[in-house]
């Protein structure tokens, strides 16, 4: 007996057609078929499609230190541009710090975010809302809930949608998120990067004049030479970094791709979920015969 | 744009991921339903296969996290990544494991994950959508594999038993390569037992990538069956293991090396100080490399012969920390009963086919019994070793059946 013969392919055949018209063929089917793509279109009712938005960025470069030799001035100047490890994580740090969250807070980003765009209302006094659980819980445990959002809602909201990957070995770094929203999206994350990027050079700046503050005191007092030349290019160098830093150039990182949103939703999959009940509803049915027609094996 | 590679949607436990999973189940329930009609599979097998569709279901995300195998992640990610846009994932495509088979035309991924997946994506189910889709590709290869065994078993009820060890139903429910060791050594295992070397050497080769050790454990059976005849001859595979101990002994250098290097980076990899000082940083700071370090050969066999029952029973009481440990000991136990008793049963002891089984699975757990710092891992990579050798055991339990009743006919 060949394999043919035992397998038999003309007698499982017929038991495909059989199994075909006995629980594929049927008026039901077309019309859980017909239930499933109702059900879906439903589904995909109550739910928001979400864009991606992703920027790409690259760390600065270090900018060798030009022009006249200024002893302790250039290793000042230097040590603004250097430490470049330390780049990414500075800017992760600022990106999702509450100095931020406070200063796009400032900005009205909040009415955006909490105020549904309605710039007349007073940031300050956008009414929060709670869940029930936790109207209950603060109720039980005697604690109250806030009533209004404040910045720190907002770095919560930041540090949940917007996420910062930067690959192993890479300079580049992504910044990304998911929104229904594209417009707002695509200039809220604009506005986050810069703000976060600013927000470094502001506390440098603000740094370096701090510096030149207590210098210049102790300058004053100074009796020995040396050390009033040293204390005379410390101040220098502060000063060149407040020059090289007041600037609008981008101090941590530039773009490489601005915010851009995708142009389809990476959610929902319509075709996924289409197809998806489709095959429940259309299996269902087909195993509802199956198990009917099969019963007394079964059990 | 620069950033060109897979952004993935995590739909964790929600609602859209029991729709994509449910269709992934009810295609496969479908395909039995049809398998059943054409008398592929009998009602009981139709049956347990039905439930055991349903176990990727209930695994992830209902009855525990994913993240307790946190690898899946990577597979399900990349299998997505490879169907969206035909790459693999940045971190994956950044090693850049490929090798050629016509210049500049046709290469495989030498990656365990990429591989793995590229094989697992091949199951023809709907939806390649959550971390629990591959469990559903694994399951199809499975079922698959469960009719090809039935050429091997006459029985198939006792070979659907098989299919219904815990640890079996569990590895076959996630999203890991597990399930393709375990088959790729079984069918290697019983067609060596039928002596299709050509068939089971190529079964092997897969190993190399998703399983290197394993490879290594069936490449020392395949040269000592085929070369040295050590499953016809006591004497024969006296001669083959002193081969292996003199080649030991030669290479002692380069073994010690390779064998403490993934002893330490074991023991690195599990070491937890608390405080979030764990791993290879514990290591540095705490870890006692030296205490570590194999000297010689004769240590080495040794420790590995003073760990064999540890690898054996693990994961052991003082071990537990989630309620899957106490199961798994429970199945050690279970699995080294049977392995023993349908050798007893079946007159096997004297059997030098066995015999040689049972040196390589020995052989096999001693060098495992090495490195078994972390219990979970090697819990998981002993039951992809040990498995294959219980059914090649049985299959022998069946041949000598069938040789002792042709016998008694005689």
């Amino acid at each position: 007996m060949n394999f043919l013969q035992k397998f038999d392919i003309k007698g499982k055949i017929s038991l495909l057609k059989e199994f075909f018209y006995d629980y594929v063929w049927k008026k039901s089917l077309l019309n859980l078929g017909i239930a499933s793509i109702v059900f879906s279109l439903g589904y995909i009712q109550f739910t928001t499609p979400q864009f991606y938005i992703s920027a790409t960025l690259r760390e600065s470069q270090a900018s060798t230190a030009q022009g006249p030799s200024f002893g302790g001035g250039a290793k000042a100047l230097l040590s603004v541009t250097s430490s470049e490890s330390n780049i990414s994580d500075e800017f992760k740090s600022n990106l999702f710090s509450y100095a931020i969250a406070q200063r796009m807070w400032e900005k009205g980003w909040a009415t955006q975010i909490y105020a549904g765009g309605d710039e007349s209302k007073d940031i300050n006094k956008i009414d929060k809302s709670h869940t029930i659980s936790d109207r209950i819980s603060s109720f039980l445990l005697g604690y109250e809930l806030y009533d209004y959002y404040s910045p720190h809602d907002l770095q919560g909201f930041i540090a949940g949608k917007v996420s910062m990957d930067k690959r192993f070995n890479a300079t580049n770094i992504t910044v990304s998120m998911r929104a229904a929203d594209q417009s707002f999206a695509l200039n809220f994350l604009n506005d986050l990067i810069l703000d976060a990027d600013k927000y470094a050079k502001e506390y440098l700046i603000l740094k370096s004049q701090a510096i030149i503050d207590g210098t210049q005191k102790q300058l004053v007092v100074s009796r020995n030479s040396a050390i009033a030349a040293s204390l005379a290019a410390t101040i220098n160098g502060e000063y060149l970094k407040i020059a090289t830093l007041e600037n609008d150039m981008p101090y941590h990182i530039y773009f490489i791709d601005p915010p851009y949103s995708s142009e389809y939703p990476v959610y929902p999959d319509t075709f996924a979920i289409f197809l998806s009940n489709l095959i429940i509803f259309i299996v269902s049915s087909i195993m509802f015969h199956f198990i009917r027609d099969n019963k007394n094996n079964l059990w | 744009m620069v950033n060109r590679f897979f952004e993935h949607h995590d739909y964790g436990g929600s609602l859209e991921y029991y729709i994509f999973e449910l269709a992934n189940y009810s295609f496969l329930v479908l395909l039995i339903s049809i398998f059943y009609k054409l008398r592929f599979i009998n009602i009981n097998s139709f049956i347990v296969w039905s439930g055991i569709f349903f176990l990727p279901l209930l695994f992830n995300y209902f009855i525990f996290s994913p993240f307790l195998y946190p690898d899946q992640f990577q597979y399900a990610i990349e299998v997505m990544s490879l169907k969206t846009y035909g790459i693999s994932t940045w971190n994956i495509a950044a090693q850049e494991a490929t090798f050629p088979i016509v210049e500049n035309l046709l290469s495989i991924s030498t990656h365990p994950i990429t591989f793995t997946v590229s094989l697992l994506g091949l199951a023809p189910i709907p939806n390649y959508m959550t971390v629990t889709s591959l469990a559903f590709a694994n399951k199809f290869f499975l079922f698959f594999s469960f009719l090809a065994l039935k050429n091997f078993f006459k029985n198939e009820n006792i070979l659907l038993l098989f299919f219904l060890i815990p640890s079996f139903l569990l590895y076959t429910s996630i999203s890991l390569r597990e399930t393709l060791v375990i088959l790729f050594g079984i069918f290697f295992l019983l067609n060596m037992l039928r002596d299709n070397y050509l068939v089971s050497l190529a079964l092997i080769f897969p190993l190399l990538i998703i399983k290197i050790q394993l490879f290594a454990f069936f490449a020392v059976y395949f040269i000592g069956r085929l070369i040295f005849r050590a499953h016809k001859n006591f004497y024969a595979l006296i001669i083959y293991s002193s081969c292996i101990l003199l080649t030991g002994f030669i290479f002692e250098e380069m073994i010690l090396q390779v064998v403490n290097y993934y002893r330490i980076g074991f023991a690195a990899e599990d070491m937890d100080m608390g405080n979030g000082i764990y791993g290879y940083y514990a290591f540095a700071l705490y870890g006692d490399a030296e205490s570590l370090t194999l000297h010689s050969m004769f240590e080495l066999i040794l420790v590995a012969i003073i760990g064999l029952p540890k690898i054996l029973l693990m994961p052991l009481p003082n071990t537990w920390t989630n309620i899957f440990y106490p199961i798994q000991f429970l199945e050690s136990i279970f699995l080294v009963s049977l392995y023993s008793w349908i050798a007893v049963k079946n007159n096997l002891l004297r059997n030098q086919e066995f015999i040689y089984l049972s040196f390589v699975l020995v052989l096999s757990l001693m060098l495992y019994s090495l490195l078994a710092f972390n219990e979970g891992t090697f819990v998981r990579y002993r039951f992809s070793l040990f498995l294959p050798f219980i059914f090649a055991i049985y299959y022998l339990a069946n041949l000598n059946q069938a040789d002792s009743s042709k016998n008694k006919i005689k």
